[in-house]
Parts: structure tokens; C-alpha cells; sequence
């Protein structure tokens, strides 16, 4: 095609586009190389490291291995044991799923809230974007974990308040009734990330629809319920996603707080904490990737029904 | 993404495994001739010191021996060896402790060492702490007795009397402690518990009975009740702290403990942490026997490695590698060295060489220890699964402590969890 194409045209410009076209193809054809070249480090790495993981980490999950001698084929054997035998398989899904089902739902109410009262036009937006932010940089992070650990212990600053008005409190990161609460404020106060995409999101929204609303006489709530949320619903849904499978993978905070145990008394057993244990500490390592594997699916499953879910609330403006 | 990490390093794990199989190792025999020994050990910056300069004398004998140390802290240490076994990659000479020990021994991972390292001037009677079906699989670096410390100047503030220790009883104790917590200043307690296994090893046998048993739990319900309601009396008499702030100072650690810090009376812990306990508080700590039930034939005492040198099974270079551990043993240049740390030497020529050089607190130790000598138990290596007791018994412990649990529930429920751990 190109050299019948070229042939059409004047004797004297042909070379010209020709040569430019052959350049433009070897060109692009280098920097496809060359795409590949530098891409080819990751590649190995998501082959090696993780494609490679993931298979073995199937295969193990039936075998019994201890790390310390051959892995050995026992079937099924893991996952009914974990189904049927392990308490704690079901305590630790029982405290996770009330970290998520509590947390995610206050931390994206708080991130919703703070959206809309920074939106309102705030002077020194960027700045307290900034502020409110950082939470969700440093939250998940060994620092904050054990500052957790200080706030919420017995001589830590919540207790130090709490002194002044005469009343002697526990240490909460230790006491089996409040363990858990500690860390589902740790992860509300993280609201950073999830609140700047709401604030991207109410940005996207055009401001005809308030003023026309008002034209209309809508009052500040009715506007909210009419325009603001229904808009941002994909948005909510989007969050909403990806807060509950990150909140499923927690794992430092529960870990530094109770000191690797999920103590007091499991109340703060994260699923990843007991699979973490399971492998590392108990030499099972077998039952641990049963346990990720069974974790896969549930995170799938939930994921699944979020979206099914969505058909019902999420509001993509031009589909309906 | 945790779980996938797990995954990610298993299979690295795995892969490298597969990687290494048919191969030799790789690179064992470096390239100046000299045999390659890896030596891993966890601990202290202080200890690390120490122990490079062991290595350097063992090799200043040894010319052809070049001993790799493999230093780690001790929280990520039976991770990191675990995934080093794993991928055939074992170190040579491996430090494990008694709880570790069953685990390896139990799976293929160390090899047998009766008659390959000198034992003959060790203490005979500390030995079996090492075997695991009649063969030596390790050999004790040094040992240790759970006892109970005492502050005494906090004590005789609080305008009470140092216990005497060849006769006070649980009930006296618990007594003596919510006295010194009233009689004290208002900042300190008379005590502070712990939930070790040790304790409620001692605390059995003084009621005749065996944490282990014939593959099985040998406490009775009876026994665990017996011993949780110690910890419900001082924590209601204000003996100690409440369960909580109890909880939150036992995971600060060692140094975190009222002990340590000058705010309790009494503590228990192992002899080997006395000179610390005494550098952080700052005052003269008295080490005492345990108290014990009214009707108790004996102290339940018992001698407890403090750690455990192994040889990896996998290893080719098995007669460095013995010849290593028995410098470490037996050599007194390695024992002026190492000293104390990792437990008092159980050689008794070793010991009858270092003893002037011994810091007070370890010659504090080794005092208590020989008063005692007469009343010990023999210590008793935990079978596979072993390792797990420490959580079982503080999980139920802190339900109970907590009142999340009856004493009752918790005790059947214990008992069943710990059976599991180690039939299996």
C-alpha cells in the first residue's frame, strides 16, 4: 500500500515522504524496542516474584510444608481444616470483617464530609488538601503504628486528658473491649486518600446544575441529595471498592499495636496477621497459603457483589 | 498486599530451592582456599561484638576456616532462618533456642551430634536438654533459672521485710505484694506477672505435675485455675497492676518492666537477664526462689538452656563446622570471650576459668544457682509443636485475666488447643 501510494505522487516529492514514513516506522519500531528493553526487568519480576509466587502458593495450599523439609501432597486437607477445625480461621474473619465493615463506611463518611467542606471554595485549599492527606501516607506505617501504641496505652496522651478531668482510664490498645476501636480510628483517620478523589470528583461537577437548582428554590440539602450525591455516586462506588479490599489486607497496624499477636485475646487478629503467624511462626506454611487463597475468594466474592450491587445505586450520568 | 508477599517470598523461597537442588550451594570453597563456614546466631549489638571476636580467635587457630557470621534481631530471626532452611541454604552452624529446637530436629534440619563434639567436661545433667529421641541434636551454650527478682530497697520502703525464699508460699507472696503496693508511694507495685510458660512449668511441678506428658499435656484443669486465680488475687488486692497496663508493659519488653524501671517490688524472670534488669534500675536486685504451694515436695526449679548450638544436616563441611562449636564450647579463650551471654558456661572448666572475670550480676546468678543445685528439676525439651505453648497459655491467660473467659472454659479450651499443637 505505501509504495503504490507513493508511486501516485510526483517523481520529485516522492523520496521525501518515503523516507520520512520508513524513518517514522524504524523510529517507532526503536522505541517499541526500547519500551521492551526497559520493560523487561519488570516483566521477569512479575513472572519471577509474583506470577511465579502466586502458582507456588496454590500448589502448597495442598501440601503440608513446613519450610524446614519437602512440602507434601495432603489434598484437600487444608482448606477442610480450616473450614471445619480452626476457631481462630473464624475469629480472625470475624474481627476483619467488623474492621472493614466498621471502618470503611466512617473513614469515607469523614472523607465525604471533609470534601464538601473544603470544596465550598475554601481559601488555602492546597494546603489543607496537603494536611489531611498525609494520614493516608503515613497511616499504614510502622511510625504511626507505635505511636498508636502511645496514644492509646495506659500513661499515653488519651489517658493524660482523660486525668485532668479525673477520670483514670486503662490502657485501650490492651484491654480486649476497646482493642479493635483503636484501630478502626487509626484507619478512619486515614480519610486522605479516598477524600481528595471526592474532591476530584465534585469538581467534575458542573455548577449550572446548583444554580439552575436554586433557581428552582432547592435549599442546600436538597441540592445535595439531588445533584451532589447522585453524581458522585460512581465515584462513592470507586472508593468504596477500594477501601474494602485494602482494609481486608491490613496487616502492620494489628501486627506492631498488639505486638504481632492480635492481642488482647484475639481481639485484634487480622486474617493476614493469623496467616502471617500460621506460616512464620507455627511452620505451616501449607495452611498459610490455603489461607491466602481462601482470603482470594473472599476478597473476589465481595468485590463481585459490590459491583452487582452498583447496578442499584451507582449513577453514570449519560446511561440512564 | 500481605498475602501475596507471604506468597511472594515462599516462592522465592521455592524457586530458589529448585534453583540450588541439584547444585552444590555455590561458592562454599572460596576462592583463597579457605572452607566457608556460615554461622548464624541473633542478639544484641553487644553481642555481635562479642561474638565476631570469638570467630576471629577461632580462625586465628584455624587459618583455613573462614567463619561467616549471620547476625539478625531476634523478633525476625526463626523467619529468616526458616526461609534460608527452605531454600537449601542453611547455615552451617545454626543457634536455636529450646523451643526451636524439636521444630528442626523434628523435620530433618540438624544433624546428630553425639560423639562428633566434645561433651566430656559439659555438665552431664544439662545435656539431655539437647536430644530429641536420644540423639544430640544441640548442645547448650549456657543455662539458666526462672526466678524471681526483688528490689529490696522498694520492699523495705513500702516498710515491709524481704521475703525469706526457702519457705514463702504463693498466698504469702500475693499477701506481701498488695502490702507494698499500699505501703509504697503511690508509683510503684509490689509486683508485676508474667504469663511464661516457665512459670506455669514451675508452678505444676510443685503440684507434681509435668507439662508434658507421654505426647500429651500433663496439667490438669485443676492445676491452670489454680494458677490463674494467683494472677485474679493480685490483680483485685492491687498486688499489681490490672490486666491492661499489665499486658501493654509485658509487649514493651525487658526494659520496659517495673522491674527495670523501679516500680515493683518482685518480677520473674530468667537469671541471664538479671544484669540488665540491674543496669536499668540502677539498684541492687536480689534473686530468689520461686514461692511454692503449702503442700509442694519440691522447688520445680529447673536448669534451662539458654540457647542451643546446632549443626545443619545439609551441611558439607561437617568437621569444621563440629570443630567450630567445640572451640565455642570447650576452648576458654572462647568462654573468656563470650562469658556469660549466652547463658552461664556449662563447662565446667570453662566456668572455673572465667569465674573472676564475670560481671557481679553473673556472679549473683551463678551463687543462686549452686544454693540451689540440690532441688532442680531436669528440664524437658517441648516436642514439635512445642513452640507454640507461650502463645496458647497467654492468649487464655489474658481472656481469663481480662474476665472474657471463665477460668473454666479457658482451662478446657487451653488444654484442647495444646494438644492439638503438638500431636500433629
Amino acid at each position: 500500500m505505501v509504495d503504490s501510494l507513493s508511486l501516485k505522487k510526483p517523481v520529485v516529492t516522492a523520496p521525501a515522504p518515503q523516507n520520512g514514513r520508513r524513518r517514522a516506522v524504524n523510529r517507532s519500531r526503536r522505541e517499541t524496542l526500547a519500551a521492551y528493553t526497559f520493560l523487561a526487568p519488570w516483566f521477569v519480576g512479575l513472572i519471577f516474584i509474583t506470577i511465579g509466587p502466586i502458582i507456588a502458593s496454590f500448589y502448597l495450599s495442598f501440601t503440608d510444608y513446613s519450610l524446614l523439609e519437602e512440602a507434601k501432597w495432603v489434598g484437600l486437607d487444608n482448606y477442610t481444616k480450616l473450614l471445619s477445625e480452626d476457631p481462630r480461621f473464624w475469629t480472625s474473619l470475624k474481627v476483619t470483617a467488623i474492621y472493614v465493615v466498621v471502618s470503611v463506611p466512617l473513614q469515607l463518611g469523614f472523607a465525604l464530609l471533609l470534601a464538601l467542606a473544603l470544596d465550598r471554595g475554601l481559601r488555602g485549599l492546597s494546603f489543607y488538601r496537603s494536611i489531611y492527606y498525609l494520614p493516608s501516607l503515613l497511616g499504614g506505617s510502622v511510625a504511626i503504628a507505635i505511636l498508636w501504641r502511645k496514644i492509646f496505652g495506659a500513661d499515653g496522651l488519651v489517658n493524660g486528658v482523660l486525668a485532668i478531668f479525673g477520670i483514670e482510664g486503662t490502657s485501650y490498645v490492651n484491654n480486649p473491649d476497646t482493642a479493635l476501636g483503636t484501630l478502626i480510628l487509626l484507619h478512619v483517620w486515614t480519610f486522605g486518600a479516598p477524600m481528595v478523589i471526592f474532591l476530584a470528583g465534585l469538581r467534575q461537577i458542573p455548577s449550572s446544575y446548583y444554580e439552575a437548582a436554586q433557581m428552582d428554590g432547592a435549599g442546600v440539602v436538597q441540592q445535595f441529595k439531588s445533584i451532589t450525591l447522585p453524581l458522585l455516586t460512581p465515584i462513592i462506588f470507586f472508593n468504596l471498592v477500594l477501601e474494602v479490599i485494602k482494609s481486608f489486607q491490613s496487616f502492620t497496624q494489628s501486627f506492631i499495636v498488639s505486638n504481632g499477636t492480635g492481642g488482647p485475646t484475639d481481639s485484634t487478629l487480622f486474617y493476614t496477621l493469623y496467616l502471617y503467624t500460621k506460616g512464620f511462626k507455627d511452620y505451616e506454611m501449607g495452611y498459610a497459603s490455603a489461607m491466602a487463597w481462601v482470603l482470594v475468594v473472599i476478597i473476589a466474592g465481595l468485590t463481585g457483589v459490590n459491583f452487582l450491587a452498583s447496578k442499584y445505586w451507582v449513577f453514570y450520568g449519560d446511561s440512564k | 498486599m500481605r498475602s501475596l508477599k507471604t506468597a511472594a517470598l515462599l516462592a522465592a523461597a521455592a524457586l530458589t530451592l529448585t534453583a540450588c537442588g541439584s547444585g552444590d550451594g555455590g561458592g562454599d570453597a572460596a576462592s583463597d582456599g579457605k572452607t566457608k563456614l556460615r554461622f548464624s546466631y541473633w542478639g544484641s549489638d553487644s553481642r555481635q561484638k562479642m561474638t565476631e571476636q570469638a570467630i576471629a580467635a577461632f580462625e586465628k587457630k584455624n587459618p583455613t576456616i573462614d567463619v561467616v557470621g549471620e547476625f539478625s534481631d531476634w523478633p525476625s530471626y526463626y523467619e529468616s532462618l526458616a526461609t534460608k532452611v527452605a531454600a537449601g541454604d542453611a547455615p552451617d552452624v545454626m543457634t536455636l533456642e529450646i523451643r526451636g529446637l524439636s521444630e528442626y530436629a523434628g523435620r530433618g534440619a540438624l544433624a546428630d551430634l553425639t560423639g562428633k563434639v566434645n561433651t566430656a567436661d559439659l555438665d552431664q545433667g544439662v545435656l539431655p536438654a539437647g536430644q530429641v529421641d536420644g540423639k544430640q541434636y544441640a548442645i547448650p551454650t549456657g543455662v539458666n533459672v526462672f526466678a524471681m527478682l526483688a528490689n529490696k530497697a522498694t520492699i523495705e520502703k513500702a516498710g515491709e521485710k524481704m521475703p525469706d525464699d526457702t519457705t514463702w508460699t504463693w498466698d504469702e507472696y500475693i499477701e506481701l505484694s498488695s502490702k507494698i503496693t499500699k505501703g509504697g508511694d503511690g508509683s510503684v507495685y509490689g509486683t508485676e506477672y508474667t504469663f511464661n510458660p516457665a512459670y506455669l512449668t514451675i508452678f505444676a511441678a510443685q503440684r507434681g505435675e509435668s507439662f508434658y506428658n507421654n505426647g500429651k499435656i500433663g496439667i490438669t484443669p485443676e492445676t491452670l485455675k489454680a494458677w490463674w486465680a494467683n494472677f485474679d488475687k493480685l490483680i483485685k488486692e492491687k498486688g499489681s497492676p490490672d490486666a491492661a497496663k499489665m499486658a501493654e508493659t509485658a509487649a514493651a519488653g525487658q526494659e520496659q518492666s517495673l522491674i527495670a524501671t523501679n516500680k515493683g517490688g518482685f518480677g520473674m524472670w530468667w537469671t541471664n537477664q538479671l544484669g540488665a534488669m540491674v543496669k536499668s534500675s540502677g539498684q541492687e536486685l536480689t534473686l530468689l526462689r520461686l514461692p511454692k504451694a503449702p503442700d509442694a515436695q519440691k522447688s520445680g526449679l529447673f536448669l534451662q538452656p539458654a540457647m542451643h548450638w546446632t549443626i545443619s544436616s545439609k551441611t558439607e563441611h561437617p568437621a569444621e563446622a563440629q570443630k567450630f562449636v567445640d572451640f565455642l564450647l570447650n576452648d576458654p579463650e572462647a568462654g573468656a570471650i563470650l562469658l556469660s551471654d549466652r547463658g552461664l558456661p556449662i563447662n565446667s572448666k570453662v566456668l572455673a576459668a572465667i569465674k573472676d572475670k564475670l560481671p557481679p550480676a553473673d556472679t549473683q546468678s551463678l551463687e543462686f544457682i549452686e544454693s540451689i543445685k540440690s532441688d532442680l528439676d531436669a528440664v524437658v525439651v517441648p516436642p514439635k509443636g512445642g513452640g507454640k505453648m507461650e502463645d496458647i497459655i497467654r492468649r487464655y491467660s489474658e481472656a481469663v485475666t481480662s474476665g472474657q473467659q471463665t477460668p473454666d472454659e479457658a482451662a478446657t479450651k487451653l488444654l484442647e488447643e495444646a494438644n492439638a499443637a503438638i500431636a500433629g
